[in-house]
């Protein structure tokens, strides 16, 4: 036995427990569609979203014990392989496969059916086999395809026509421009030597691609069309993991030339975005709105960081990215939780819920102080580390990041007072948290809390990911070694 | 163990017994097993008992060498690049005594709470917020450096917010809490963006980068130009927390929380923290005739304000408010005239008397009557006032300013929050119908 574990290299055992953690929603998705009985539908769905999370953090734990030498295996392309594993992945499989393990423990029971699942736990497997990919041509595929699940579940979803039909615009655009935009790329690589017109118009043309797929100003209208229109489970799936920003640090970051134009221009629509999407969360009537607009801003902060030449830029632009996505994903949970009991919440008037749901009102603060840089969260690190990356570059994006950072903090506080505060009728039912409610949050919460009192281990993984990122591919090793600190 | 080391247990102390406590009766609440009211009362006190006794001992410490600062490093937060998020705390002739003080009167308001908020639904709420300001106060005291300041900063902010809406249930509560949020959130602005400046200046957020050590005659380290802009961005921050015009709407409205907050928010702490910042980067200033003379006029209308309109409040909660609002403005008009320790002892002699007040202010009539029984009869009014001197037609004018709160929440709604509001929501219904146009909705509907 012993033998046997010795003779396989830990890179091997990565690539074990990524295939496990990629397949298991696969097959339990195909489970899912046979003739199972309905109450064995959530115990699929958590055993196969529990497994993606323990083999990803598996993936986690035998990546740091490496040198962090990217493990590349399979036909490579342009600038990446087709199954690429490095510091970037060890973050982002572990975050992605927690969301869909609280998003399936606290989905409400009358959202539960075999369809409904499947397609949950297709998205989740499409997405872990986006982050284990570099290569261009599968990042195309993989794109087209994490978003089929989503505008499926829109469309079948009462009333979700017209988000389909707006998220099926914004989708198709975005997918013609990035097929075309990599397909330019590939001919003309910017990784290996300086970039020609065909490798900067690729260029270009991915940029416009994220932009639309990131809800970026002014392809966003998909974005708060999607949280109003389809399951929260849908919305958190097609918005939270931010494969647009992947694509954009697999295809547009690290190139020979340096930063591109075509990033800072996307990393200064971003900002702006950040801003407005923060500003109209202000002024939202109800709370999907309300959540919808927030999302914008916050994932728009992703890219903000990611035109950086600096890798602090770079590690606070992926800092966001968990932190918030993670954030978000509790308030969007706790707003599915309160809705499956109370309907649809209005923020017009005090709505009164706090002493009827207690427990999710206390959830739906510390996410939203999570969000918005309160001190001891994640998100307070994420926030320093892209303003303060930001400000020694550009002051005036920095600053707009500072006023896109205080509007979403206004725009939290009032949606938790307009939801929780307020005379309560006399006869209003006490909605007690369920047991895989209260898991599931908690576990959200104290990753939050643990990695913003505690943020060193997560930083510095972040930190070499996005070293190792912002280098040219083809560097030799030794310039690779020079140039870390 | 040296003195420098023993200096550096008292002062993390300080800041790990107060966050301490905050976890032990946070953390089972989160899982729905709160502690009794007395464990969480005893809890909160232990850490603000344990912080005021080791206040007392570095008091003691720093007494005995002439209050030669110590400047304690107390880790490093996390590292990226040449990035280090180091938490520098300082321990000198200003921290010190004002961590004694508010670790002191957190403790006694602690005490008080235990039974005034006996019974209380949200008895657990109250206690963790009064944990999570405990431990900003100290924070922001002790802070060397604007980033472990700001972190201070904001957790006072937010902690006054969440406990001026305490009473979710009452609506002009949470309407009230969402006004004093935003003004701070706004005013957060300038400690931000001093933040940034000084790190575009020095490169680092450390004070010593930026003055000497020496409090209160430490020398200004930067061009008189960074320090014009900082001390300008400071004087803007202090007034939200300060309530300065025209950002003073918020703080009668603050009484909307329970007294016991409102005394250590309103009437001794918060309300002085802008002033604190300012006393803390008194050099900068120093070198700042533009921030001083700005601070001065500011302080100066703010104190005409609240004195002119404390008058003809009709509750004793705003008349207190305002009367708070006066003092602290007079303490930053003094801060503007360069003076150092006649602000910190006005600071600390008001906040008691203030929180005192404010502490009596339910059991009011009961006083009243007491005062009434034991002198036998209704007590002379007295005292003198600039208005007396005013001709009649001017008095009424004046009287009429004061009872619409000097039109200051009128102009500032009608001219900024208004159209910004309205801008907004015209911005948020062209969303609306651009989306329903391209989801193919007829005229007139909405997704």
């Amino acid at each position: 036995m012993i033998a046997f574990l010795t003779s396989h290299s830990p890179a091997d055992w990565i690539l074990v427990a990524a295939a496990t953690a990629v397949a298991t929603p696969a097959v339990a998705a195909a489970v899912a569609l046979a003739r199972v009985p309905e109450r064995g539908l959530r115990r699929i769905a958590v055993a196969a979203t529990g497994v993606a999370v323990a083999a990803s953090l598996a993936v986690t734990v035998l990546w740091s014990t490496t040198d962090g030498t990217t493990i590349a295996r399979g036909p490579r392309l342009g600038g990446g392989s087709l199954v690429h594993v490095d510091g970037l992945t060890a973050v982002l499989m572990p975050y992605a496969s927690l969301i869909a393990l609280a998003v399936v423990l606290v989905r409400p029971r009358r959202s539960i059916d075999p369809r409904s699942i499947a397609r949950k736990l297709i998205g989740c497997s499409a997405t872990l086999a986006m982050f284990l990919t570099a290569h261009p041509a599968a990042l195309v595929i993989m794109w087209v395809v994490t978003a089929l699940p989503t505008w499926h579940s829109t469309r079948a979803t009462p009333g979700g026509r017209a988000a389909a039909r707006v998220f099926a615009i914004a989708m198709a655009s975005a997918a013609a421009t990035v097929a075309l935009g990599t397909a330019l790329l590939i001919a003309d690589p910017p990784w290996e030597r300086s970039g020609g017109p065909l490798g900067a118009a690729g260029g270009w043309l991915v940029a416009i691609a994220v932009m639309i797929r990131k809800g970026i100003v002014p392809f966003h209208s998909w974005y708060p069309a999607i949280f109003a229109g389809a399951p929260m489970s849908t919305a958190l799936a097609a918005t939270m993991p931010q494969v647009a920003a992947y694509t954009a640090v697999r295809l547009l970051v690290g190139h020979a030339d340096g930063v591109g134009t075509e990033l800072v221009v996307l990393s200064n629509f971003a900002i702006v975005t950040a801003v407005y999407g923060a500003a109209l969360a202000v002024v939202q009537r109800d709370l999907r709105g309300f959540i919808g607009f927030l999302a914008m801003s916050q994932s728009a902060l992703t890219l903000a960081g990611l035109a950086g030449s600096l890798p602090m830029e770079l590690t606070g632009a992926l800092c966001v990215w968990i932190s918030s996505g993670l954030a978000l994903t509790g308030i969007g949970l706790v707003t599915w939780a309160i809705e499956s009991r109370a309907g649809a919440i209005s923020l017009e008037i005090p709505q009164g819920r706090f002493w009827d749901a207690p427990a999710l009102a206390s959830f739906f603060l510390l996410f939203g102080l999570a969000t918005i840089g309160v001190p001891g969260t994640l998100s307070f690190v994420a926030d320093d580390l892209i303003v303060s990356g930001a400000l020694d570059e550009r002051l005036g994006g920095g600053l707009m990041i500072v006023a896109a950072t205080v509007l979403a903090a206004i725009a939290v506080i009032r949606a938790w007072f307009e939801v929780f505060g307020g005379p309560t009728a006399a006869d209003s039912p006490r909605h007690e948290i369920l047991p895989r409610e209260r898991a599931a949050l908690s576990a959200l919460v104290l990753i939050l809390f643990g990695f913003g009192l505690w943020p060193a281990p997560l930083v510095n993984s972040l930190d070499r990911a996005a070293e190792k990122l912002l280098r040219p591919i083809d560097s030799p090793p030794s310039l690779e070694k020079a140039s870390s600190p | 163990m040296t003195g420098h080391d023993f200096v550096s247990t008292l002062i993390v102390l300080q800041l790990a017994a107060p966050a301490a406590s905050l976890v032990v009766i946070g953390l089972p609440a989160l899982f729905d097993r709160n502690l009794s009211e007395t464990a969480t009362r005893r809890v909160v006190g232990g850490g603000f008992g344990v912080g005021f006794m080791a206040g007392l001992c570095m008091f003691a410490v720093l007494a005995s060498r002439r209050f030669a600062p110590e400047i304690v490093h107390a880790g490093t937060w996390f590292r990226v690049g040449h990035h280090e998020a180091t938490i520098h705390l300082v321990a000198d002739a200003l921290s010190v005594p004002y961590v004694c003080f508010s670790s002191g009167l957190c403790w006694l308001i602690n005490a008080f709470a235990g039974k005034y908020m006996h019974r209380e639904p949200g008895f657990t709420r109250f206690f963790v917020l009064l944990a999570v300001f405990g431990t900003g106060m100290n924070l922001m005291v002790l802070a060397d450096s604007i980033d472990v300041l700001f972190a201070g900063w904001e957790c006072v902010g937010i902690s006054s917010a969440l406990l001026i809406g305490f009473f979710l249930e009452r609506t002009n509560a949470i309407r009230a809490a969402l006004r004093g949020y935003v003004t701070y959130r706004i005013c957060d602005v300038g400690l931000l963006a001093a933040s940034v400046v000084v790190h575009r200046a020095v490169g680092t957020g450390d004070f010593d980068r930026l003055f000497g050590p020496e409090w209160p005659h430490a020398p200004c380290l930067v061009s008189s130009t960074t320090a014009s802009i900082v001390s300008l961005l400071i004087v803007f921050a202090a007034m939200g927390k300060t309530a300065q015009v025209p950002f003073s709407g918020w703080l009668p409205r603050a009484m909307e929380g329970p007294t016991p907050s409102s005394a250590i928010f309103y009437g001794a702490l918060s309300i002085h923290a802008g002033a604190y910042v300012l006393l803390r980067c008194g050099p900068l200033l120093d070198a700042s005739p533009v921030a001083s003379t700005c601070l001065i006029l500011i302080g100066a209308a703010s104190a005409a304000h609240a004195s002119v309109v404390g008058r003809v409040q009709t509750d004793l909660k705003s008349m207190l408010a305002y009367a708070s609002m006066t003092q602290a403005s007079l303490i930053l008009v003094e801060i503007g005239l360069g003076w150092r320790v006649i602000p910190l002892v006005h600071v600390v002699g008001h906040a008691i008397l203030r929180s005192l007040q404010i502490l009596r202010s339910p059991s009011a009539l009961h006083d009243r009557h007491e005062l009434e029984a034991a002198i036998g009869g209704h007590p002379q009014l007295g005292g003198w006032s600039p208005l007396a001197w005013l001709p009649s037609g001017a008095r009424e004018a004046a009287y009429r300013i004061a009872l619409e709160r000097g039109y200051e929440e009128m102009a500032v709604g009608r001219f900024v929050v208004g159209p910004l509001t309205r801008l907004l929501e015209r911005a948020a219904e062209a969303e609306s119908r651009w989306v329903a146009w391209l989801a193919g909705e007829r005229k007139g509907t909405r997704m």
